[in-house]
């Protein structure tokens, strides 16, 4: 029951992103230093925090996983996994944008910041390959749960270390107590971190009920006995 | 690097459409999933619909044989109580 409560998630997400939208647009004043383009930074910084977080999650559901051998936990660390990567893609072409609005530069290879989430991003690219290289599914599910928990592990580590770097260009986000925002910034910026968090939220509900229901039409075919005319997915896990 | 620091913050007119490129990669990335997802589904209501059109077929392949044994079944059924009278 994956799909139980997805409806209004979606709504909620929908509204919170209209009104973080809003918001940005709107209400958030004009940064001093960098004008309008500081806009992106709304967009850009949630959807990384988001997909590092993600990251996270992943490797918490493949502890869970490993503790309990129950093929629930391997689908859930590798759909937290995917929607992340695809963040991850976003967060890097929305940086690079805004790299070349304020730097004049696409891409500043001696930015620990930048190289440091391109790397967490490439690990976690291999993640994919790693998984279709494995044909056995209880091998494949308990190899990817181990790989998800160490790179898991890597990115907090990752986090801090690029913190205790000397950064050149890149900003360092709530690098202060009170975080170096005005109070219209802060709450736009909240407002952005929640709603990217919620449609994190609802696209893994989303991929989980779609898997979920690919999950019971094999069984049922199964139960038929029938020969299955698509086939299953070697990749992605299989959710019942 | 450090001309990088000094670089002054763009004209709106030119910072409109950097703006505008990262919300909009943003948003395409999302209907690009979305549009994955719908194929994805497409394809689970094409096999659930021969999944039914199976359970239908065998249903009925099932039923068509004991015809001739059910026939006195429901005539048992519907004229049992004239067996009894």
């Amino acid at each position: 029951m994956y799909g139980k409560g997805l409806k209004p998630l979606s709504i909620a997400t929908v509204a919170m992103l209209a009104l973080s939208l809003s918001l940005v647009f709107f209400y958030a004043p004009l940064d001093a230093d960098q004008g309008f383009i500081q806009k992106i930074f709304y967009i850009h910084v949630p959807l990384a925090m988001v997909a590092l977080v993600g990251f996270v999650v992943g490797g918490a559901f493949a502890i869970l996983h490993l503790r309990s051998d129950d093929r629930k936990w391997d689908a859930y660390s590798y759909v937290a996994i995917h929607i992340s990567v695809i963040f991850g893609v976003a967060v890097l072409i929305t940086g690079a944008i805004w790299a070349k609005a304020s730097w004049g530069h696409w891409w500043v290879w001696d930015e620990p910041t930048l190289v440091s989430f391109l790397i967490v991003f490439l690990l976690y690219a291999t993640y994919y390959p790693f998984r279709y290289a494995i044909e056995d599914r209880d091998r494949q599910a308990r190899y990817a749960s181990v790989f998800a928990v160490t790179a898991g592990a890597f990115v907090p580590l990752n986090f801090m270390a690029v913190r205790m770097a000397e950064s050149l260009v890149h900003p360092r986000t709530f690098a202060t107590a009170d975080g170096g925002l005005p109070g219209e910034m802060m709450l736009t910026f909240l407002c952005s971190l929640v709603a990217i968090g919620l449609l994190w939220t609802t696209l893994v509900k989303f991929e989980l009920t779609a898997k979920s229901a690919s999950g019971q039409v094999k069984r049922l075919r199964r139960a038929l006995d029938a020969p299955v005319s698509g086939g299953g997915s070697r990749i992605a896990p299989e959710v019942s | 690097m450090e001309l990088l620091f000094a670089a002054p913050a763009l004209p709106l007119d030119e910072a409109g459409k950097y703006v505008a490129g990262a919300y909009v990669v943003f948003v395409v990335l999302l209907a690009v999933y979305v549009a994955i997802m719908a194929a994805k589904l497409q394809r689970i209501e094409r096999e659930l619909r021969e999944v039914a059109a199976i359970a239908e077929e065998r249903e009925e392949t099932q039923v068509a044989p004991g015809r001739g044994s059910e026939t006195p079944l429901a005539s048992h059924r519907s004229g049992g109580g004239d067996t009894h009278v």
